[in-house]
């Protein structure tokens, strides 16, 4: 067997660096329309009832992951809402250092039964169980998207 | 579609509706960076090309010459023996003439593309770019030499060649 070469100094070690620039295009699909669509024109959140399952989706889906029925009956939650968890996020999305931590919650909206991630502000912090409520963009500058809410601030 | 073919459940959506903005869509573009660790023949090959030479590894079970170089002889099933320099020049292999880049989007110029076989090496070959040529006057196995970037300029890079362009091996010269 011929002995096999192995790099000594780390200096001497190579990677060749890339790049893939890739993007995406995420449409909507029907439920996530129609709650969008809501937002955007009217500043309302709208979820979606399973009366089997007595819960309440939000975002809504179109069919119970419990029982698997579909679901037709929308119902308006929130504006306002409870925080459910709470955390100080020092880094941004793509994992980058954001100069100012941002206060990150998961927001139970009244009348649903799910958990909405959103910041916090206007706030010198919030504690599990604190009331909020939603402060939307004005209705020219909305475009459908969960950025459409600014953020939320105590009640 | 087929008469006889079943349509999938769901609710399509055409181009149209995406690009003209009747559905709401969400677009962001996120770049996925890496760093391949060339290991130590491919790091060693990409060392040479910057000192402008092409390096290849030497089986001495099969005789084999590998370029680009392995640490490992994939005939034999044994590690490689020694690094052995070959030529600059080789033989057109296979070529095309591509009009997409190599992430699939559309190129106003077309590129000619080949595999090289090189000279010194046991068959197999590199990728790469040719020049000073017309694509109607290709052929396989016509002979071609590495142009180089001008030393400064050349980083341990593939592209350190700039493309390969025809050559007449009796005179070593353009042909």
């Amino acid at each position: 067997m011929g002995s096999t070469e192995h790099v000594e100094r780390v200096t001497d070690l190579r990677a060749w660096p890339g790049d893939f620039p890739v993007s995406h295009l995420y449409t909507m699909g029907i439920a996530g329309e129609r709650f969008f669509r809501e937002l955007k024109d009217s500043g309302r959140f709208l979820g979606t009832r399973c009366a089997a399952c007595d819960h309440v989706y939000l975002p809504p889906s179109l069919f119970c992951p419990r029982c698997f029925a579909a679901l037709e009956e929308w119902k308006e939650v929130g504006p306002q809402g409870t925080v459910r968890a709470v955390t100080t996020a020092h880094r941004g999305v793509d994992g980058e250092t954001l100069e100012t931590p941002e206060t990150l919650a998961l927001i139970q909206l009244d009348g649903a039964d799910d958990l909405l991630v959103h910041r916090i502000e206007e706030s010198n912090g919030v504690s599990i169980g604190a009331r909020v409520e939603a402060v939307l963009k004005e209705a020219a500058q909305r475009q459908g998207s969960i950025l459409d809410v600014r953020y939320f601030r105590p009640v | 579609m087929r008469e006889r073919t079943t349509p999938l459940p769901g609710t399509p959506l055409s181009d149209a509706a995406v690009h003209q903005g009747k559905v709401l869509t969400l677009e962001w573009p996120s770049s996925l960076r890496y760093a391949w660790d060339t290991g130590v023949a491919v790091g060693r090959f990409l060392s040479e090309l910057k000192r402008g030479r092409i390096i290849g590894r030497r089986c001495h079970r099969c005789q084999r010459v590998l370029v680009p170089p392995r640490m490992f002889c994939e005939r034999c099933f044994h590690p490689t023996d020694a690094w052995q320099y070959v030529e600059d020049s080789g033989t057109i292999n296979t070529y095309s003439e591509s009009h997409i880049r190599w992430d699939a989007s559309r190129i106003e110029e077309p590129i000619l593309v080949a595999v090289i076989e090189i000279d010194g090496a046991s068959g197999g070959g590199l990728l790469h770019y040719l020049g000073e040529v017309r694509a109607e006057d290709l052929r396989i196995g016509m002979k071609v030499k590495a142009v180089w970037k001008p030393a400064e300029e050349r980083q341990g890079s593939i592209l350190d060649i700039r493309y390969f362009r025809p050559f007449d091996s009796a005179q070593d010269r353009p042909a």
